[in-house]
């Protein structure tokens, strides 16, 4: 076993008093929603966005599509006062979507519906539904209605999902569709995994094209890896197929996942119980050392997988008394909120504002805060080991035993950082933050 | 009405405008009538990219909901002021309440509301719906006047010293505003003026009074801020560009603070062979002779297409082959136009922003080098190191660009690759008979329409770059020719050895 990590003391961590949230949600912790719709659409091969909104909206999205989606240039209308209470609306959209449709090999033109577009009215039925031959899609994605950037990936992948997916051939056998947008390196491992019981990863949705679409309705199971694609997985259940919840995650997890997957795709029982005791052996292995022991961590993210990083750090020795995300509670939530209460964890908050997370840095003592922008930014003026969520956590692999090491061994090193931050802190402050 | 198309949008709302106007005062507090969306995209993600602040601590949403969009939003906009008050992180501030395109699209005009909840808070209907940045920061910077500033002053009053100045634009989403305000800060302080107020970048709500104290306004950008200048009612300047540009800007703002014409000609002496130096060196050395050879497109602010196309253009005599400033004048190319250019021919030199970046990564550009000179786009400029305006600037943009002709020079210069490349054309296997024969050396004949095609296609290469593109060109086609068994080179073969990049 290894060096000793630097951390708080046990004393000052165990609060006696229950963790009570922010006193208000002031400033609620996402992305602006319609980007996980804009993520999902626009890394599509041939899709070419049309946007139904105004410049202020169309010009934040397109800066963060074009810095975090794809490379790629986004038609809309132009919409003031005059076209949006002089009825235009709808001749606008068409006007973008003729526009989007004379790009060469478009695959799908996705209408993107966002809140001035949703407020003044834009009528499905009055949209084609194709123009020379390339089709048409509306998703709309007002955020004063949907609250949280995953929630709308699961809206606009519902909605290109219904209009793609092959509904005539038959499932195959031992085929699984696994959905939530995840490292490139994760679906390999999990495939390599189920061949050894007799299936295989079918393809992973979100994808990068339309024909993964019409793949997954051969699909004999559906695992939702991440916690808030309900439409999408409803397509799929409209289909006939098995629904699986959670995630290959930690050593039980990853156990239990795979013996869900196994009745879901009816595998031979004993091949899959074989397979899942060997995946759950490697994981005890490298779990023995208890490579986080002692530390005090917390999660807080926007990206709605939160609750499977908390597992794995727990799993992995941690103390994590706090997980917030900005997704809602739902049945596809239950499950992992309930081990990790059951696992130490006090306080899981959904549609969390800043005011919650600050709130728990009051509460609690932490070695590491793994949080959104705004809350790494105050850890880091408090001299506390801080990474935002989305660009440190989601570049690693995390399932099953090989993800697992990948991602708490580099969790451990950052642990290791704690003089870094409390150098930095002391020379730009006079005497620490407040 | 017809329809006006936007392809990847360059110029923001004026909502985004006002709140980078607004968001630079410290005692003050901005609650956006707005869903959660627009103040994150503005508050937390682009902010980061654009000004490299991890957010805009000052900026609250009424987090607009549905049954606010129905209802209307005075209730959600009474419980946010309720709350910041009870976090207490209104004390000592003045709020600001600002209309956002969703909170106009219901009419949410909370004029009277914010007047009976705080009589010394204001409410900005932001226009967003039908204004530009543009606009908006100059309404903003206007209404911080008169709300914030005028009534405060003595209209009649002087100014308190002859060689205060005002540097008036620099404000949050302003591209590299750290390096060019430095830079013409520097140039104001070289010949005896003294710099009154950074406004709004290093101003407030309680010092905007002190803006009537200068007796000159330095206008950083043609885009914005002359109406505020005008406002204050004093002699103006816009700042400079350029080697000569910078050069008159120093002798008349000499002229308009009463300085010494010995002491502005003095610090002009000192300049060029100190700051300009460089210039002077480079101009005398081959890089100048550069410039002449290749062009440039310019896509940015109305200040640095006119700045750039002077100094680029005029001074240094690179062809400018097309511009495009903002805000767009209608003769000017919008984005689709600019997108077509690039994709048919792409300039040695693209001045732009991620839209033009990308436009030119789709037309597989390589051979063109983008700089980064205005948003959209995720870029830190906050150095004082790459300034584009004055002295410096002109030093500097000249530096940038004889760097990136040495980085052409690079890129194609011969190189032996360290891992040979696998499959046709590598190392030689066991198996095979022998080694591949080398290509001779001994020179094809060319049909008379195959050399024209491929001057034709040269003549697409970037000067600096062609000598290197004819010699791959030449040889790839020759092999193809070989390969064929063909006695000659053909057009056919040149077009195939045009298509595979030579």
């Amino acid at each position: 076993m290894a060096e000793i990590i630097p951390l708080t003391t046990g004393e000052a961590s165990a609060s006696q008093e229950p963790f009570k949230p922010g006193a208000c949600k002031l400033h609620p912790q996402t992305m602006c929603p319609a980007f996980g719709a804009l993520r999902v659409l626009a890394r599509i091969e041939g899709a070419q966005p049309a946007m139904v909104t105004d410049t202020g909206c169309l010009y934040g999205l397109t800066f963060v599509t074009h810095f975090y989606a794809a490379r790629k240039s986004i038609v809309a209308p132009a919409l003031g006062t005059a076209e949006l209470s002089g009825g235009k609306v709808q001749e606008a959209a068409n006007a973008a979507i003729a526009e989007a449709a004379r790009e060469q090999h478009v695959s799908v033109i996705p209408v993107i519906s966002l809140c001035v577009a949703e407020t003044a009215g834009l009528a499905e039925e009055l949209l084609p539904t194709e123009v020379d031959g390339k089709p048409v899609v509306l998703v709309r994605v007002p955020a004063y209605a949907i609250h949280s950037h995953p929630e709308a990936k699961d809206i606009a992948l519902a909605a290109v999902l219904r209009r793609f997916v092959d509904r005539q051939s038959d499932h195959e056998p031992g085929a699984l569709v696994l959905v939530g947008e995840v490292f490139p390196a994760d679906p390999l491992l999990i495939d390599g995994v189920l061949r050894k019981m007799g299936a295989r990863v079918l393809t992973t949705l979100p994808g990068r094209h339309v024909d993964e679409l019409r793949l997954a309705g051969r699909g004999a199971a559906v695992a939702a890896l991440h916690p808030f694609y309900r439409e999408t997985v409803n397509v799929l259940r409209e289909r006939g197929v098995g629904v699986v919840t959670g995630a290959p995650i930690g050593a039980a997890g990853s156990a239990a996942w795979l013996r869900a997957v196994g009745a879901a795709l009816d595998l031979d029982e004993e091949v899959v119980e074989r397979v899942a005791a060997e995946e759950e052996e490697t994981a005890r292995g490298f779990l023995a050392a208890q490579p986080l022991k002692g530390a005090t961590i917390l999660v807080s993210g926007y990206e709605g997988n939160e609750m499977l990083y908390a597992r794995l750090l727990i799993e992995g020795g941690a103390h994590v008394p706090y997980v917030s995300t900005s997704i809602g509670q739902s049945a596809l939530t239950a499950a992992d909120e309930a081990w990790l209460k059951a696992h130490g964890t006090e306080a899981v908050i959904y549609r969390k504002a800043i005011e919650d997370d600050q709130a728990a840095m009051k509460h609690w003592n932490f070695d590491l805060v793994i949080g959104t922008t705004t809350l790494a930014a105050y850890a880091k003026e408090r001299g506390i080991p801080s990474v935002y969520y989305t660009n440190i956590l989601s570049v690693r692999p995390l399932f099953l035993a090989g993800g697992m090491i990948a991602s708490l061994s580099f969790v451990r090193e950052l642990m290791h950082r704690r003089p870094l931050y409390e150098r930095m802190v002391e020379f730009f402050t006079a005497d620490g933050a407040e | 009405m017809t329809i006006q198309l936007i392809r990847d949008i360059s110029d923001t709302s004026s909502f985004w405008g006002a709140s980078w106007v607004f968001g630079c005062f410290p005692d003050l507090h901005i609650v956006c009538d707005a869903p959660i969306g627009c103040y994150n995209l503005l508050g937390v993600a682009v902010t980061d990219y654009t000004d490299a602040l991890p957010q805009m601590t000052n900026l609250t949403p009424t987090a607009i909901r549905e049954e606010d969009v129905i209802n209307g939003t005075a209730g959600a906009l009474v419980r946010t002021i309720d709350d910041l008050r009870g976090l207490g992180s209104l004390e000592g501030k003045r709020l600001l309440v600002i209309s956002t395109a969703e909170s106009e699209m219901i009419s949410a005009d909370h004029t009277r509301l914010v007047a009976q909840i705080d009589p010394q808070a204001r409410f900005f209907w932001s226009r967003s719906l039908e204004q530009d940045e543009w606009t908006g920061r100059d309404r903003a910077l206007l209404f911080a006047w008169e709300e914030y500033g005028r009534p405060f002053t003595d209209p009649a009053a002087a100014p308190k010293a002859p060689n205060l100045v005002n540097i008036i634009g620099p404000s949050l989403g302003c591209f590299n505003a750290p390096a060019d305000l430095h830079e013409v800060r520097r140039l104001i302080e070289g010949i005896g003026g003294v710099v009154n107020l950074v406004y709004p970048y290093e101003g407030s709500v309680a010092g905007t009074p002190r803006l009537a104290d200068a007796a000159v306004n330095v206008v950083l950008y043609r885009e914005f801020g002359a109406p505020l200048a005008e406002a204050l009612g004093r002699p103006f300047l816009f700042a400079p560009f350029g080697i000569f540009g910078t050069t008159a800007f120093l002798r008349d703002l000499g002229r308009l603070i009463g300085a010494d014409p010995a002491r502005v000609e003095a610090f002009i002496a000192r300049e060029k062979c100190t700051t300009l130096q460089p210039v002077w060196d480079l101009w005398r050395g081959p890089q100048s002779d550069w410039f002449a050879t290749v062009d440039c497109a310019i896509v940015a602010g109305r200040s640095y297409v006119e700045g750039l196309t002077a100094l680029l253009g005029d001074e240094l005599g690179m062809k400018i082959a097309w511009t495009s400033g903002r805000p767009r004048r209608p003769d000017e190319p919008d984005n689709i136009e600019i997108r077509r250019r690039i994709h048919t021919k792409a300039p040695a030199f693209v001045f732009g922003s991620i839209n033009e970046k990308i436009y030119l990564a789709e037309a597989n550009a390589r051979a063109t080098h983008y700089i980064p000179a205005t948003f959209p786009g995720p870029v830190v400029r906050r150095t004082t190191g790459t300034p584009f305006m004055g002295y410096a600037g002109a030093a500097n943009i000249m530096q940038e660009l004889v760097n990136r002709f040495y980085e052409m020079v690079f890129n194609f210069l011969p190189v032996e690759q360290v891992k040979v490349p696998a499959g046709p054309g590598g190392p030689p296997r066991a198996t095979a008979a022998g080694p591949p024969a080398p290509p001779s050396v001994e020179t094809m004949p060319w049909t008379r329409e195959a050399t024209e095609r491929l001057n034709a296609a040269l003549e697409e290469v970037p000067y600096l770059a062609r000598i290197s593109a004819s010699r791959s060109l030449r040889l790839a086609a020759e092999q193809a020719a070989r390969a064929r068994g063909a006695p000659e080179v053909t057009v056919d073969l040149v077009e195939a050895a045009i298509a595979q990049g030579g």
